[in-house]
């Protein structure tokens, strides 16, 4: 390993081909291990349960979607594999940061000719889009586009067709975002 | 078949069949207490081998954050006090075979002492202090003239006050999984672990961070060490302490302890801290956070699963 990697060179990643590769073993270990594949938005949604469910007990007892994410015996929503999987991306991502040099300061990505206010209200609406969205499509480019499709399931496939393929469209009107 | 009943009359609210009187107190003033030795110890370790100039934060800046944590420490002890008005008759005896005993009187001197050390230190680490009356400014320069000896106090005092947060609890018999010697200087090495991550986090020298990490280190791969022959220990002994072990290997603390402490706590801020000497570039606060994350998640478990674990059935 080249000791002089530089943070604030050009960050370094792998070829995405090679990253593909990797993913897809990863998900294979995913369900040789825990029995099921990934889920990000999986995590954050059973984040907001536990919220609900800290403020609110009868309100998500009740409520027809919040009370499918309680576990019967009481315990937290926390206490699952999707928020323990989160918790080790974040790490493994600091981990591969620090190798490449891309762990820098603590800095906000974004294209030059935007300011922060503006990337970060773009980054949370979208995020509630796709937050949205990965509810109706039963799950986001991870759950559904990934470990969906490694199962072969069809939703999987229309989730991910449809995620990207819409993606490109859009990308157009709100290309000076990133250029 | 002929059928008994058996009334055990072993139904003691709290205290049997399972111990619950030790809350969050007990845990935070033994996580406290750990750091303040941790810090104590390196500060006097390298005042006696003069390195003060290059270990700034080791010395001076750590030793700051001493009192406030004896003294918060001290406060959540109190808090877990059942009769806090009577608290003062621990200094009424001296009792050698009792560890409760042995930290009382270690506190009532390291207390004054951490003051008195981080006192010395006020004016060089905040260069504008005026202590307002001569007759202070002549103690601490009294107290200045005997640093030598106060390191070596404080590095005595520092050693006892984190093998005792150990011992505090393998004392009490009665629990299997604190029924253990090697406890006392787990929590030591724990303790200084923590100490040595806060202050990692303070320094700003390269060098003396360098120096830091690399016992650091050492201290890590010790404890994961006596974690695992406290647990082979455990799993070699009779049934009890099997279950007591179970407790962390499949049982209702396995995850928590593997997944906070081990990894988080323990083996991924070592990666860390071996990538740093080996010149990639990491955010220093990182491992840490979480090696004290690590130490205070592990104080918590130890008291917890502690308290569940027991002889009789």
């Amino acid at each position: 390993m080249d000791k002089k990697i530089d943070a604030k060179k050009r960050p370094v990643y792998i070829n995405p081909y090679f990253g593909g590769l990797l993913l897809g073993l990863l998900i294979l270990a995913s369900f040789y291990i825990a029995g099921r594949g990934l889920s990000a938005s999986g995590s954050a949604k059973l984040a907001v349960v536990e919220v609900v469910h800290l403020v609110a007990p009868e309100h998500a007892e009740n409520n027809a979607y919040y009370s499918k994410f309680l576990p019967e015996d009481g315990s937290s929503p926390l206490f699952n594999w999707l928020i323990f999987g989160a918790i080790g991306t974040f790490f493994g991502g600091m981990l591969s940061g620090a190798v490449y040099g891309r762990l820098g300061k603590l800095r906000i990505e974004k294209s030059p000719k935007i300011s922060n206010r503006t990337r970060l209200i773009a980054a949370g609406a979208g995020g509630i889009l796709f937050g949205i969205g990965s509810q109706f499509g039963r799950g986001c480019s991870s759950g559904a586009a990934l470990s969906g499709t490694s199962a072969f399931s069809f939703g999987g496939l229309i989730v991910m067709a449809l995620m990207f393929g819409v993606g490109y469209l859009f990308a157009y009107f709100f290309r000076k975002l990133w250029i | 078949m002929k059928e008994e009943l058996f009334i055990s009359g072993r139904d003691i609210p709290n205290i049997d069949p399972y111990l619950n009187i030790w809350h969050w107190e007990i845990p935070v003033y033994l996580f406290l207490g750990g750091l303040a030795a941790g810090i104590m110890f390196f500060a006097g370790y390298f005042t006696i081998m003069r390195k003060e100039k290059e270990m700034q934060a080791t010395v001076k800046y750590a030793p700051m954050l001493v009192p406030f944590a004896l003294v918060l420490g001290l406060i959540a002890l109190f808090l877990d006090l059942k009769h806090q008005l009577y608290f003062w008759r621990l200094y009424t005896t001296i009792r050698l075979e009792s560890p409760m005993s042995w930290g009382a009187w270690t506190l009532m001197f390291v207390t004054p002492l951490s003051m008195a050390w981080a006192a010395s230190y006020m004016k060089e680490v905040f260069p504008k202090w005026d202590w307002k009356f001569k007759f202070i400014d002549q103690i601490i320069n009294f107290i200045i003239e005997y640093r030598k000896a106060m390191a070596w106090a404080l590095m005595i005092l520092a050693v006892i006050l984190g093998v005792y947060t150990g011992i505090l609890l393998s004392a009490f018999n009665a629990r299997p999984l604190w029924n253990t010697s090697i406890l006392g200087v787990l929590f030591l090495v724990s303790g200084m672990s923590t100490g040595l991550a806060t202050i990692i986090w303070m320094s700003k020298s390269k060098y003396e961070r360098k120096v830091l990490s690399r016992i650091d280190l050492i201290f890590i791969a010790v404890e994961l060490f006596l974690i695992i022959h406290m647990l082979m220990g455990f799993l070699a002994a009779s049934e009890v302490q099997i279950e007591a072990a179970q407790l962390f290997l499949g049982g209702e603390f396995t995850v928590v302890f593997w997944v906070f402490v081990i990894i988080l706590g323990l083996i991924f801020p070592a990666i860390l801290e071996i990538l740093e000497l080996r010149g990639f570039h990491i955010p220093i606060w990182i491992p840490s956070l979480l090696i004290l994350i690590g130490g205070l998640v592990f104080r918590f478990v130890m008291v917890e699963a502690g308290q569940i674990t027991r002889y009789l059935y």
